[in-house]
C-alpha cells in the first residue's frame, strides 16, 4: 500500500499524499482520472474491481449538488489489496470513461449511469443496464422517494 | 500448455454497417430459456449458425436492494443479502458481515472465525456440486444419460443442506451471521455430521470426475470453447474459478485472508487454457481442496464465545464511520465485495450508499467477448461454464 502511494505521490504531486493518506481514497481531479488508472494498471493493479457512484444533494444555499465516483482496482498477487480513489463532479458534469483501459468498465459504468445517473464521457454505449429503457429517473438519487410508485409500473 | 490468445472481438460492433444487406438473423435467447440459469435475454446476431455479435440484457430480477439498504440498519441488511446468490447464501451473509465488522472495527472471536471457515467451505462444495450438475445437464444428454450427474450431485448437496439446517434451523435463508460473530451455537453431533459429509465426498467426487473427464463428448464440447486470456479476464474483473481457469494464480483466501484462512494453508487451484474445460478443472480441484480444508480444521475449533464481547444485536450506539470502505471475501464464484459509504439515516446506523460487487455480473459482461465466433449450441456451454447466478447479477 505504502509503496504504490509513494509512487503515485511522485507522479501526481498534490493529489496523493503518501504521509497522511485519506482512508476513503484520495480525491482526484476529473481530468487526471484516466491517467491515474493507467498508471496503476502499469504498476500491477491489473484487476478491475468496481466503480461506485453516489449522489450528494446540495446542502445549504451555496452548495452544489454533486456526484462522487469511487473506483477500485486490485493487484492479483500475494498480499493483494484493493486500491481506491474518488472523483467528484457537479451533477451536469462528466467523468471520463475507463473503457479503453478496462473492458469491464463498460457494464459497470452503464449500471452506475442507470441507477445513479452519473454520465461517463466517451463511453461507447451508455445505455441503461438493469432498468427498462423507458424508465424515468435514476433510483439511487437521494430525492427519489422509496415509498411512492414511479412510472412506468411493470 | 500455452494460452491461446484470440483476437479480441468488438462488443460494440455496428450491425448496420457490418451487414448492410440485412442478411444476418437476430435470435433472442431467453428470457425463459432453460439454460439461462434464471431469467436473462441474449440477443444473438447470426451469420448462418456462427455468432457475429451478442448483446446480453440482464435486469429481469432487479429488486432495488441498494436503494433499500440506504433505509435499513446493518442488522436488517444481513438477512436480505441471502437472496442474492441463492446457490450459496452462506457466503453472501459472510461477505456483508465481514465488511461491516471491518468498517466498524469489531473483533470476531476465534471460534466464530473457524466456524465461518467450515461453513464457507461446505457452501463451496454445495455450490460447485450444483454447478457440475446443471453444467452437465446443459451440454446435453450425453454424459451418463442426460440428468444422471445432476441427480447424483443433488443427492450429495442435500446432505450439506441438512447439515446447515441442523445448525441454523433453516435450509436456505440462514441469518446465522451477525456483526461480531455467529448466532447459533454448534449443536451436539454436528461435527460428526460434517465428518460424514467429507468422508462421503472423498468417495463421490472421484466418481463425478470419472464420469466427465474421460468422456470424449464432454471434452469435445468444452475444450477450446469460450477461451478468455488472462489479460482480458483481469480487465473484465472476472474472479474466482473463471479467473483461475485463465491461469491467474489469485485467490483472496490466500492473498487477502479473512475468517481463519490466515492460520491455515490454502492450495490455490489454477488451470491453463481459459476455456470451459479449464474452468471445469479448477472447480473439480477446488472440491478436493475444500474437503481437505474442512478435514484439517474440523477437530480444531477452539472453545470460547461465538460472538464478540459486546454483541451487536441492535444498531443503538453503533455508528458507521463516515468515509468510503471497500471489503471483500472469496465466495464460490469469486470476489464478493461491499462498498460502504457511512453516515446515512437512522442516526448513522444505515449506510449512506451501499454497493455490492457481485462476481456474476462481471462473468456476464464477458459474454459479448466469449460468444463471438461460436455456434448457438456453444452459447449454452459457455454460459454454464461461467456459473452465473441471476439473482446476484441483478440484485
Amino acid at each position: 500500500m505504502n509503496e504504490i502511494l509513494a509512487k503515485l505521490a511522485t507522479e501526481f504531486p498534490g493529489v496523493f499524499d503518501a504521509e497522511n493518506p485519506d482512508p476513503s481514497g484520495a480525491l482526484v481531479p476529473a481530468d487526471q482520472h484516466v491517467a491515474v488508472a493507467a498508471f496503476l494498471k502499469e504498476n500491477g493493479f491489473t484487476k478491475y474491481v468496481t466503480v461506485v457512484g453516489s449522489h450528494y444533494p446540495a446542502s445549504g444555499d451555496e452548495g452544489v449538488a454533486e456526484y462522487e465516483v469511487g473506483t477500485v482496482l486490485r493487484n492479483p498477487t500475494r498480499n493483494s489489496f484493493a486500491f481506491m480513489w474518488r472523483v467528484r463532479i457537479p451533477m451536469d458534469g462528466e467523468v471520463p470513461t475507463l473503457c479503453p483501459l478496462f473492458a469491464g468498465a463498460d457494464w459497470q459504468e452503464r449500471e452506475q449511469f442507470d441507477l445513479v445517473g452519473v454520465r461517463f464521457g466517451g463511453h461507447p454505449d451508455l445505455r441503461r443496464l438493469m432498468l427498462p429503457e423507458d424508465w424515468e429517473g435514476h433510483p439511487l438519487h437521494k430525492d427519489y422517494a422509496i415509498e411512492t410508485a414511479h412510472p412506468p409500473w411493470r | 500448455m500455452e494460452v491461446r490468445v484470440p483476437t479480441r472481438p468488438n462488443p460494440h460492433l455496428d450491425i448496420d454497417a457490418y451487414d448492410a444487406d440485412a442478411d444476418l438473423m437476430a435470435l433472442n435467447m431467453g428470457p425463459q430459456h432453460p439454460s439461462t440459469h434464471g431469467v436473462m435475454r441474449i440477443k444473438l446476431f447470426l451469420d448462418g449458425e456462427v455468432i457475429v455479435k451478442a448483446v446480453p440484457y440482464p435486469g429481469y430480477l432487479h429488486r432495488g436492494v441498494e436503494k433499500l439498504c440506504e433505509k435499513l440498519t446493518f442488522v436488517q441488511i444481513i438477512p436480505i443479502v441471502d437472496k442474492h446468490d441463492y446457490v450459496a447464501p452462506m457466503t453472501n451473509e459472510q461477505a456483508i458481515a465481514v465488511a461491516f465488522e471491518r468498517t466498524l472495527g469489531i473483533e470476531v472471536p476465534r471460534r466464530a472465525r473457524y466456524l465461518r471457515t467450515i461453513l464457507a467451505e461446505l457452501t463451496r462444495i454445495g455450490s460447485h456440486l450444483l454447478w457440475l450438475g446443471t453444467f452437465t445437464l446443459d451440454i446435453g444428454g450425453t454424459i451418463g444419460g442426460g440428468a444422471s450427474v445432476m441427480m447424483y450431485t443433488f443427492r450429495e448437496r442435500e446432505k450439506i443442506l441438512d447439515c446447515f439446517e441442523n445448525l441454523t434451523g433453516s435450509r436456505f435463508h440462514y441469518n446465522t451471521h451477525t456483526v461480531g460473530g455467529n448466532r447459533h451455537e454448534i449443536p451436539d453431533g454436528w461435527v460428526d455430521q460434517v465428518k460424514a459429509i467429507t468422508a462421503l465426498m472423498k468417495i463421490r467426487v472421484p466418481e463425478y470426475e470419472e464420469l466427465c473427464t474421460g468422456n470424449e463428448i464432454f471434452n469435445l464440447r468444452t475444450q477450446g470453447v469460450g477461451v478468455v486470456d488472462a489479460d482480458l479476464a483481469l480487465e473484465l474483473g472476472l474472479c474466482g474459478p473463471n479467473l483461475r481457469g485463465s491461469g491467474v494464480d489469485h485467490d483472496l483466501r490466500r492473498d487477502q485472508p479473512f475468517h481463519a484462512y490466515d492460520e491455515i494453508e490454502v492450495n490455490v487451484a489454477v488451470a491453463q487454457g481459459g476455456d470451459c474445460h479449464a474452468r471445469y478443472q479448477v472447480r473439480i480441484a477446488e472440491l478436493y481442496e475444500s474437503i481437505r480444508i474442512i478435514e484439517s480444521i474440523i477437530d480444531k475449533i477452539p472453545d470460547g464465545p461465538l460472538s464478540s464481547q459486546r454483541p451487536v444485536k441492535s444498531h443503538l450506539g453503533v455508528k458507521i464511520k463516515t468515509g468510503c470502505h471497500y471489503h471483500s471475501i472469496e465466495t464460490p464464484r469469486g470476489e464478493l465485495g461491499t462498498y460502504i459509504i457511512g453516515g446515512g439515516d437512522n442516526k448513522s446506523a444505515s449506510p449512506y450508499r451501499l454497493k455490492i460487487r457481485p462476481p456474476s455480473l462481471h462473468s456476464m459482461s464477458a459474454l459479448p467477448y466469449l460468444l463471438v465466433g461460436h455456434t448457438v449450441s456453444d452459447v449454452v456451454a459457455i454460459l454454464g461454464s461461467l456459473d452465473p447466478i441471476m439473482g446476484e447479477v441483478d440484485r
